[in-house]
């Protein structure tokens, strides 16, 4: 394995823990308050916010992505 | 809306869905694949998004609350694992032709069959409730179009007809999607379970369920409200003691519930079937992960993105009214007379019913058919010749099973409240999965009675924690239970297992299930140890990128079926066209030797491409049945190749191996041992490093034409290791010595020589092999070796190396051979030297000093030894000089023993002072006896000069005529007598003739070495040349004109060497010869 490919798989190993962090508690209380921002309930917002955020981090991620040799795009359909 | 509206809508839609799947399999069949693309996978992967999603999550926002988020947001954190794990999933999956969940588990724990069969059942057990839900949304949301009316209040599962006829919505939609599903998903067995078509229709369900999702969540936010800030104060205005649904905080949600929910739904959207058959096995292309991993969760987002404000936008609509909080989503539109809009949300809600049940339907069909059905059909259906028909029908039948038992569940347990939280309670059940699967991926020790156990153990308690409340909510059960646990024993509660009541149901079920699960799992595999089939499986699994096929243990098969007959039982499960074309495809790049068949080895790996390829269409677990049977009833069986090298099985040690005997053979060769003891030794190292029973070396005696033992190590038997065999083509040796090829046979029991096979197995012998021992390519013998232990030892390697064994013990005989020859010349070399010093000591060592006569002679053999002689004898009373020249035929030591015995009479007689041609004839007749026994004759010349007389009178026994000069006349004379060659005639009589000799003249005598010498022409020197030689050195001594002569013969011979002796004798009368005292 490479040391790219172990930097990545370390790296997402990073992001899928600190993920399940923030979405859970303990984490969820600091946002778990009735105040609101822009009309909009805390909570909701942070969520909404931070899922598309989560979503584009991965975007990002996923085109650094090089795919190893065996799995290239087979012509066999 | 009316009713006909409405059908005509649901009928075209459907009809919609026809031509994108036709469309689809239209493209595929041109080669050009629609769903081939990371588009449309992602979209395929949304089938996750059901009408649960659809209609559900609007209904659990506006009573649970926010916690809805829960079941989107897993799958997103799961989908950073993506790259790693689900191409990891989808690699092996490829790699094995793994068509379902369940067939994964179960190829994974060693094919096994029993554990397809649990999670078949299992999974179908789970999702039954799950389609239940789907197609009561699918009534509900018809019925309420066609209502037309919110009235919250109303019975939705039905409709009444002017003719007070009931249509049952929910039977006509499972009907139209069995239909479907049988047609697109079981369209014919397929080597790769792919179907296009239903792919191709769930993406695009996806994008409609989406478009309509957005189209009445944008109506709401805008055309109902201000926007999400609006609905946000105006229901926080109205309904401030429901704050909570925007919280996580009392009842509805808590910390725990929160988690525990996250983990169910990254569980499920990997491990629910329809999920794993979509991302898995229904990919097309392992990159298109890259682009799911976030265009899925973007989707998600955008679907939940007015979930919540659709929510609180019904409870302010209707009052805060939950009671169909549910279809919030069609109600709204309809409240507000959009029924154009309210059309297009029930066909995405339908979108969204339709996909997951096609999916999950198929999925759980081939489950059913592959996990439960095919292995019982095995048993009992085994003659039938072509079952691909049945199967398929079989699997059709499973899948309107499956739709119909969902519909059947509907309307046993749909009115209750019982179906609100299916969803969840499907998912609990993906979940029971996830250990079995997950640790079989990174875990070697996992074994499959670990992973059946802990899925029993955790469905069971899935049930009883999750299943018996939802009984006994729908009355089936006493509430008594709930509260006071079976029996009275409250450690029992269904929801308060063990006394665990302060944790919701879900999170008390997901702790209880996966300790159990995980529990089970990791200590029955940690006891167990997993079969070799089963460590083979996980180390496939395991190290899918670096699995080098190469390194498995090899096997073969005894009573191999051929290529036809494995074509012949693909053609059974999966149709004669569909197996032709894998068995070409497989073909394509194999060697096939002469006879058109697959050497041994290529066999087993045949036998798991057959397995593999009918594994596409059966199942792992299946497959494996179906090839073991297959090769037992042909009395085939796949046994282990016997590693000849020790542990090492790689190529690349095998051959330093190889080499390594090689070298300790070459180096006994070399050691100078005695021949039988260097094959003794070679014989020794085969038997110990190979672990044979016997090793033997016949060589072949050319008298009698007969292999006979030379040496043997092992078995001590009077038919194997001591009968010679006899060089005909009847026995496997006499085969081997006459084609000069190895013959081998990796399976006694299929040797085809009647007589080798009788002995064979009268010694229990299970292979043996032949190779021929050559020397220069011809054979002279054969190197045997045989094993009691093992069938297939003789792999091509071995083969290789055993040849080149065998060509070592060639060069050992070879060598033995050379060295008894160089033995035997040196000895003779010993012998002629020997001879050649007593022939030598036969000449006269000193010629006789007379005065007046000057004499010279020499002897040049031309061999070691040599057939010349001559010799002096003096008689000084009589003043007599004798003088003897002979030439014997041959040049061995038995012509100068001859020589020798003829001396010695001569000597012995040579007081005697008889006449010459006396002293011949007694000579003869002495000899006679001996020369012709021995086959030899002599020519001898016999002189006798009177030296008061200066008379010389001779007698001839056939040799050449003696020369005499004479320098004043300048002539030659040559001196002949009648007589015959020694040997021939017992009693011979010969002439005597006498001449006198002048002071001045020359005699010569040679023998005929002198005048047979040739040059490159072939001119001999003749006798011309040796007379003008004396002529013109007459003058000379005659030891010079002996020197002379010889240098004249030599340069006329240029290069050549003397052919013959040459023997010469000069005598030169210088005066009248006195008496002198010869030397002798």
């Amino acid at each position: 394995m490479s040391e790219k490919t172990v930097q990545q798989r370390q790296m997402w190993s990073i992001f899928f823990f600190l993920g399940l962090i923030m979405i859970n508690f303990p984490f969820l209380q600091i946002f778990n308050r009735t105040e609101t921002c822009f009309g909009i309930p805390l909570l909701v917002l942070y969520l909404f916010i931070g899922w598309p955020l989560s979503i584009g981090i991965i975007f990002l991620f996923s085109r650094t992505l090089e795919l190893p040799d065996e799995d290239k795009p087979s012509e066999k359909q | 809306m009316g009713l006909q509206t409405i059908s005509i809508i649901v009928l075209i839609y459907f009809l919609l869905l026809f031509a994108v799947a036709f469309w689809a399999i239209r493209r595929r069949q041109q080669g050009r694949s629609l769903i081939s693309n990371a588009q449309i996978y992602s979209l395929s992967l949304a089938v996750y998004c059901t009408s649960w999603t659809y209609y559900g999550s609007v209904g659990r926002a506006a009573t649970s609350g926010i916690d809805f988020l829960t079941i989107y947001l897993g799958p997103t954190l799961i989908c950073f694992s993506w790259w790693f794990l689900l191409r990891k999933i989808i690699r092996i999956s490829k790699e094995h032709n793994i068509v379902s969940i369940a067939d994964f588990i179960a190829s994974r724990y060693g094919k096994s069959t029993y554990l397809g069969a649990i999670v078949t059942v299992f999974a179908v057990l789970g999702i039954v409730p799950y389609i239940a839900l789907q197609l009561k949304a699918v009534a509900y949301s018809f019925n309420l179009l066609c209502s037309s009316h919110a009235n919250l209040s109303a019975e939705f599962a039905s409709i009444s007809l002017p003719g007070h006829s009931q249509i049952d919505t929910s039977f006509i939609v499972s009907t139209l999607l069995a239909l479907f599903c049988i047609l697109f998903g079981a369209m014919r067995l397929d080597s790769t379970e792919r179907h296009e078509g239903l792919v191709a229709a769930v993406a695009f369900e996806s994008i409609i369920k989406l478009v309509a999702f957005l189209a009445v969540g944008l109506f709401v936010c805008y055309g109902m409200f201000d926007g999400f800030t609006d609905i946000f104060s105006r229901f926080l205005l109205a309904f401030p003691e429901r704050e909570s649904l925007l919280l996580i905080s009392g009842d509805n949600v808590s910390g725990g519930k929160w988690f525990s929910m996250t983990i169910l739904s990254m569980m499920a959207i990997m491990f629910l079937p329809r999920q794993f058959h979509v991302m898995v096995i229904e990919n097309s292309d392992i990159s298109h992960i890259r682009q799911a991993m976030w265009v899925f969760p973007a989707y998600m987002f955008l679907l939940n993105l007015f979930v919540l404000p659709i929510a609180l936008a019904g409870l302010l609509t209707f009052h805060g009214d939950t009671q169909l909080a549910d279809y919030y989503v069609l109600s709204l539109p309809l409240q507000h007379g959009q029924t154009a809009l309210a059309a297009l949300v029930f066909i995405g809600g339908l979108s969204a019913v339709a996909g997951m049940v096609m999916l999950e339907s198929v999925a759980s069909a081939t489950m059913i058919l592959n996990n439960l059905i095919m292995p019982v059909l095995l048993r009992f259906q085994w003659q039938a010749q072509n079952i691909s028909p049945l199967l398929l029908n079989i699997k059709r039948g499973a899948i309107a099973t499956v739709i119909f038992l969902g519909y059947f569940y509907y309307r046993t347990l749909g009115e209750t409240e019982a179906l609100v939280n299916i969803g969840l309670i499907s998912f609990m059940a993906a979940t029971q999965f996830a250990p079995a699967l997950l640790g079989g991926l990174y875990w070697h020790r996992a074994n499959h009675r670990g992973a059946a156990i802990g899925l029993i153990a955790g469905f069971v308690v899935w049930f009883y924690t999750l299943l018996v409340p939802t009984f006994v909510e729908a009355g089936w059960l006493s509430h008594s239970l709930l509260y006071d646990g079976p029996y009275g024993i409250e450690a029992l509660r269904p929801t308060a297992l063990f006394y665990l009541n302060n944790l919701d149901i879900w999170s008390h079920s997901l702790f209880w299930t996966l300790f159990f699960n995980l529990g089970s799992f990791l200590t029955f595999s940690m006891l167990g140890t997993p079969s070799p089939e089963e460590s083979s499986q996980a180390m496939r699994f395991i190290s899918v990128a670096t699995w080098d096929s190469s390194r498995e243990k090899r096997k073969r098969i005894s009573k191999a079926p051929t290529i036809i007959e494995f074509i012949d039982l693909m053609a059974k499960f999966i149709g004669e066209k569909q197996a032709n074309k894998a068995i070409s495809d497989y073909l394509g790049d194999r060697e096939i030797d002469e006879r058109g068949s697959l050497s041994e080895y290529e066999v087993p790996s045949l036998k798991l491409f057959t397995e593999k390829t009918l594994a596409a269409s059966v199942g792992a677990p299946a497959a494996r049945i179906i090839i073991e049977n297959y090769l037992s009833a042909r009395g085939s069986k796949m046994e282990d190749v016997f590693d000849i090298f020790g542990t090492v099985s790689l190529s690349r040690d095998a051959s330093r191996e190889q080499l390594s005997v090689l070298y300790e053979a070459a180096n006994l060769i070399s050691s100078g041992d005695e021949l039988k003891t260097i094959l003794d030794n070679i014989l020794d190292l085969l038997y110990r490093q190979f672990r044979f029973d016997l090793c033997a070396i016949r060589i072949l005696d050319e008298d009698h034409q007969i292999l006979r033992v030379y040496s043997f190590k092992g078995i001590d038997s009077e038919f194997l290791s001591h009968a010679d065999r006899e060089v005909n083509l009847d026995t496997c040796i006499g085969t081997t010595f006459v084609t000069n090829k190895v013959v081998l046979a990796n399976d006694s029991d299929c040797a085809d020589k009647p007589v080798s096979m009788a002995i064979v197995r009268q010694h229990n012998i299970k292979s043996f092999a032949h190779a021929p021992i050559t020397v220069e390519g011809q054979p002279i013998g054969v190197l045997s070796s045989y094993s009691r232990f093992a069938k297939g030892i003789y792999t091509d390697e071995f083969i290789e190396l055993y040849k080149n064994v065998a060509a070592q013990i060639g060069i050992a005989l070879r060598n033995a051979k050379q060295t008894t020859q160089l033995i035997a010349a040196s000895e003779h070399e010993k012998e002629l030297h020997i001879a050649e010093s007593i022939q030598l000591g036969l000449l006269p060592k000193q010629m006789p000093q007379i005065h007046g006569l000057d004499i010279s002679g020499i002897c040049v053999p031309a061999k070691q030894v040599g057939g010349d002689y001559y010799d002096f004898f003096l008689h000084p009373k009589q003043q007599l000089l004798d003088m003897v020249i002979a030439d014997v035929s041959g040049h061995n030591i038995g012509a100068a023993l001859l020589m020798a015995s003829a001396r010695t009479f001569m000597q012995a007689h040579s007081q005697q002072t008889k006449s010459a041609p006396e002293t011949l004839k007694i000579l003869n007749h002495f000899l006679f006896s001996d020369l012709s026994h021995a086959e030899l004759f002599i020519t001898m010349f016999y002189l006798r000069y009177d030296l008061k007389r200066n008379a010389l009178c001779y007698a001839n026994a056939g040799h050449n005529q003696p020369l005499v000069y004479c320098p004043q006349t300048d002539s030659f004379e040559l001196l002949d007598a009648e007589g015959l060659i020694l040997g021939i005639l017992e009693e011979v009589e010969f002439e005597e003739r006498c001449i006198t000799l002048k002071p001045g003249d020359i005699i010569v005598l040679y023998t005929d070495g002198i005048v047979e010498a040739q040059n490159s022409a072939n001119e001999l020197f003749g006798l011309e040349r040796l007379k003008n030689t004396i002529r013109d050195h007459y003058k000379n001594s005659s030891q010079d004109i002996i020197d002379i002569t010889m240098n004249a013969a030599r340069m006329f011979q240029g290069r050549r060497h003397f052919q013959d002796d040459v023997t010469l004798i000069v005598l030169k009368v210088n005066t009248t010869p006195h008496s002198g005292h010869p030397n002798e």
